[in-house]
């Protein structure tokens, strides 16, 4: 039973810098950035061995890192030209990262492997799969999970539909939401192509109801097609979550500690379908993505960015900032994290980049919890934030596991909401972390 | 008692760092039970007092008789003796205050404390030291529970001693001589002197701090 | 160029403990004037004393005890005004001194604070002060501005009942509970402000209301008398001692209002709307121990 909405959640406020209004407007315009600094770990699982030298010439969408196994991605050039360094970089991660830094020639000399088939139809569905993971495609929505391992079902599980995450329930981002009002027959192909590799009859396209143009858009790319449907859903944020997006369409819940395949789901997002369809139609790899560029800059704006751009490149494609920033948003302003230099590339889960001026950065202290119950209320998941802070606070992994602080899905709600400011999520996001270091260490 | 203690040292020792109202909090129920008045206070602590030293003296005289698996019962019977014996004493004597007091005079029999130093002490002290254990813990619960009495009495009836003390247009705050008054004082009372002891100890080990 | 650096959420809903306090205020002011209008100047004046000295205690331990002082907060004026919206007109100027002290001190900050109490400050001073003082407490004057007011027995205990007039207020009572009509303006202002819920008021009320029909009483007479919405409004979804979860406030509202609907007809008192309230607040922790939220992804299917 369809739910077109989820337990808890928020409505997050919208009136920063004008928030999804902002750009929600504005095409996807081409930025082609100088340099690239394009670390060998943008997805989640074994980094890739990179396979090029400083002094080299690439070209774009060349392979210059190899996928090291099942778990892992090849890693492309995302502009053509020379290969400054090869050396290990602090970026996001807590140690060093192997980054390769390529200076844009801007001749834009491709190489492409040659593409599948010209229509989804003609594609042999058992090359589907392999070509995603030939063309470095992981999850675009944020967790870069690697595509082609999602899509390989585990012996014993059968998946029987794939849901497009069109949800986009983050403050700020349009990147999808513009991608589905101007590629909607790449959405549908991708997914498509999923489907025939999967040999899944349903799709099924979930859209938060705030963005009318892009069902209207999506609506009209499904026309006529067996098996696909797209499903307005009620505006609520974490509903881009994947769990809470499942429970959302299907009514569902993902088993605690299960994977969606469990329910014989698979989700996407919206750019990963669009990838799936340009690598395999085209044989173009993942070496751009759309990334909406906003907050206190002088015109926000939505860019198809090359993957290993700098932010602070892609904000002086927007013009610039618009008075100092005090914080500089990797993601939207519920889930996303701080750069600390503007100097940091744009990755592949990248969806957004938003700038706070000095004021809106302002920290809060912490103060006393007057019990008001609305973490508890808001809470998707159904945890009791106020208690579990207490036991994360004293450090008492044993009970905070007990009190469910793994199924946490570090949405924010609860901070978000709290009106004495207590910093619940990232106490959870703390606590979620030791354990998992600690289950690590045990093994 | 790994430490030998100086008599003064065991009487003190009752009176203040052990107080068994306030340090050990034994004996609660009379406290929160007859603290309606300072008199009621006196009266109770010093039965007990009576009682307290002289099963402490007893006991501690047959401390080498009394066969451990039976002790708890023949220690109850030597303390039910001097119960009665104060019991028809005040009948006897102040019948007035042993109508006010009811019921918690026999009641002492079960009182913690007075079990409470049999079993810790009397059982494993000579006579004298065991007197004196008596003596001390009885008077520090005397003071305990006057304090106590003395402040529910005041506030609660205005009077002191039976005495009016703040005067006829005072409206007495009569919660302070029902049960939650008796609560409330005594956590107030126990929570000041944790206050004062607490100092007094850091005070004493900065003390010994700076000789070192 | 320096960037701050902080944990996900990077943005806070608007309300604040601050807010929410001040909101209470501006719905506690609407019984406050139909208080004053009904009793006179004098009512102000113990309101203000409420008030004053319960900020005042707040203060003053705060700062004798060296901890950040925290009447920016707003909830000792709450408190303050909650309790001197519970007393009579006639109270002498001492009584909500003792009460807010009591409040304040006593019950919230031995306790540890804004949010650690386990009863209600306000509700417990009032308990406190009428167990002390019943005849103080309880001697309630027929509304009018007249000096020399006459006393006069509640609803409850044998004041003719006019559902009209006990809507609007015009009975004797104490300053905040007379008029429903304020109350109830208030209830709609905290809803639609989203400071309370609706579960706590409106289940409280109809618990009493359905036990009080099976017991044959006048129902309208009930819930119109005493304190009855004053508490279900402004006491009983007191944040710190309600449950949390809604399955909890039902729990909680539903035993409040049979509680009152039980000692109002064979109780020793008139009123119960208090000791109900004081009760389930000492519950509350109970209930929010064995009542939880179903996890996502865990029990069936």
């Amino acid at each position: 039973m369809p739910q077109y909405s989820i337990r808890g959640g928020v409505h997050p406020l919208d009136d920063l810098h004008s928030g999804k209004k902002a750009t929600n407007g504005s095409p996807i315009q081409a930025f082609i950035p100088e340099t690239v600094q394009i670390p060998m770990s943008l997805f989640l699982g074994k980094p890739s061995v990179p396979c090029v030298k400083a002094g080299d010439h690439v070209d774009l969408g060349q392979v210059i890192g190899e996928a090291d196994g099942f778990m892992s991605l090849p890693t492309h050039a995302s502009v053509s030209g020379e290969v400054l360094s090869v050396e290990p970089q602090m970026l996001m991660a807590a140690a060093p990262v192997v980054t390769v830094t390529i200076k844009n020639d801007f001749k834009d000399t491709w190489v492409r492997r040659k593409p599948l088939g010209q229509s989804v139809d003609g594609v042999d569905p058992a090359a589907i799969i392999p070509a995603i993971q030939a063309a470095g495609i992981c999850g675009a929505g944020g967790a870069t999970f690697p595509t082609h391992v999602k899509l390989t079902i585990p012996e014993g599980k059968t998946c029987d539909s794939i849901i497009v995450n069109g949800a986009e329930c983050e403050t700020h981002v349009t990147a999808d939401h513009r991608t589905m009002v101007e590629q909607p027959a790449r959405v549908v192909e991708g997914l498509r192509l999923a489907m025939r590799a999967l040999g899944v009859q349903h799709g099924i396209i979930g859209i938060e109801d705030n963005k009318k143009d892009a069902i209207a858009a999506m609506q009209e790319a499904i026309r006529g097609q067996e098996g696909l449907h797209v499903m307005p859903l009620f505006t609520k944020y974490p509903q881009g979550g994947e769990k809470q997006l499942i429970y959302a369409i299907t009514g569902y819940e993902v088993p605690s500690k299960g994977l969606p395949i469990d329910i014989g789901v698979v989700v996407l997002n919206v750019g990963t379908t669009v990838a799936i369809a340009e690598a395999v139609l085209e044989g173009t790899p993942f070496i751009s993505r759309v990334t909406t560029v906003t907050g206190c800059v002088q015109t926000p704006k939505n860019l198809r960015v090359r993957i290993g751009a700098s932010i602070a490149e892609a904000i002086a494609a927007c013009g610039g900032y618009g008075e100092q920033p005090g914080k500089v948003i990797m993601g939207g302003c519920m889930t996303g994290f701080c750069v600390p230099h503007d100097g940091m590339p744009i990755m592949k889960g990248n969806n957004a980049i938003v700038a706070l001026t000095q004021k809106e950065s302002k920290a809060y202290e912490e103060t006393n919890c007057i019990r008001c119950g609305r973490c508890v209320q808001v809470c998707p998941v159904g945890l009791n934030p106020y208690k579990l802070k207490y036991i994360c606070d004293r450090g008492d992994l044993k009970a905070a596991e007990e009190n469910d602080v793994m199924e946490c899905v570090v949405c924010g709600c609860c901070s978000y909401i709290c009106p004495a400011r207590r910093q619940l999520t990232s106490s959870f996001k703390i606590t979620k972390d030791a354990i998992m270091l600690e289950a690590r260490r045990a093994k | 008692m790994s430490k030998k203690q100086s008599l003064s040292g065991v009487f003190f020792n009752g009176i203040l760092v052990e107080n068994p109202t306030f340090r050990l909090v034994l004996g609660t129920c009379p406290t929160i039970a007859v603290t309606t008045s300072a008199l009621n206070g006196i009266g109770m602590g010093l039965a007990a007092t009576f009682v307290l030293v002289g099963s402490n003296v007893v006991i501690s005289l047959l401390r080498n008789f009394i066969p451990d698996k039976v002790r708890i019962p023949a220690f109850v019977v030597v303390i039910c003796t001097f119960v009665t014996l104060i019991q028809m004493l005040m009948q006897a004597y102040v019948p007035s205050l042993y109508a006010s007091l009811g019921l918690f005079i026999p009641l002492i029999v079960v009182n913690c404390i007075i079990l409470a130093r049999a079993e810790a002490y009397a059982s494993k002290n000579g006579v004298a030291a065991s007197a004196v254990d008596g003596l001390g813990m009885g008077i520090g619960f005397t003071l305990a529970i006057t304090v106590i009495g003395a402040i529910r009495e005041l506030f609660g009836s205005g009077t002191l001693f039976g005495f009016n003390l703040l005067g006829a247009g005072y409206q007495p705050m009569l919660i302070l001589i029902l049960a939650p008054g008796g609560f409330i004082i005594y956590g107030l009372t126990l929570g000041v002197m944790n206050i004062i002891m607490n100092r007094a100890e850091a005070n004493k080990s900065a003390k010994e701090g700076v000789e070192a | 160029m320096e960037l701050h650096v902080s944990n996900a959420p990077q943005i806070y809903a608007k309300d604040s403990t601050r807010t929410l306090m001040y909101d209470v205020i501006l719905a506690l002011l609407l019984p406050s004037f139909a208080g004053i209008w009904f009793f006179g100047l004098r009512a102000a004046l113990v309101l203000v004393i409420a008030i004053a000295a319960a900020v005042l205690s707040e203060y003053g331990y705060q700062k004798i005890l060296h901890k950040p002082v925290t009447i920016n907060d707003l909830s000792a004026v709450v408190t303050g005004l909650l309790l001197g919206l519970n007393l009579p007109v006639s109270a002498p100027w001492w009584l909500p001194v003792i009460g807010s002290v009591f409040a304040i001190v006593l019950i919230k900050q031995l306790f540890g604070g804004l949010g650690d109490n386990f009863l209600n400050p306000a509700l417990s001073a009032r308990a406190v002060l009428l167990a002390s003082w019943p005849t103080l407490m309880t001697n309630f004057t027929r509304p009018g501005p007249s000096l020399d007011a006459v006393s006069s027995a509640t609803v409850l205990s044998g004041y003719p009942s006019i559902p009209l007039q006990m809507f609007i207020g015009n009975i004797p009572g104490t300053i905040g509970e007379v008029s429903k009509a304020a109350i109830l303006l208030g209830f709609l202002y905290l809803l639609l402000r989203g400071v309370i819920s609706w579960r706590i008021p409106v289940v409280f009320v109809g618990a009493y209301a359905l036990l009080a029909l099976m017991l044959g009483n006048d129902v309208l007479t009930g819930v119109l008398s005493g304190g009855l919405l004053f508490g279900a409004v402004f006491m009983a979804p007191d944040y710190t001692t309600s449950p949390m979860t809604a399955k909890g406030q039902y729990i909680f509202a539903a035993a409040c209002g049979l509680i009152v609907a039980l000692i109002r007809n064979f109780g020793a008192y008139p009123e119960g709307v208090t000791y109900a309230i004081l009760l389930l607040n000492i519950v509350t922790p109970l209930i929010d121990r064995s009542v939880k939220n179903k996890v996502y992804g865990k029990g069936k299917q």
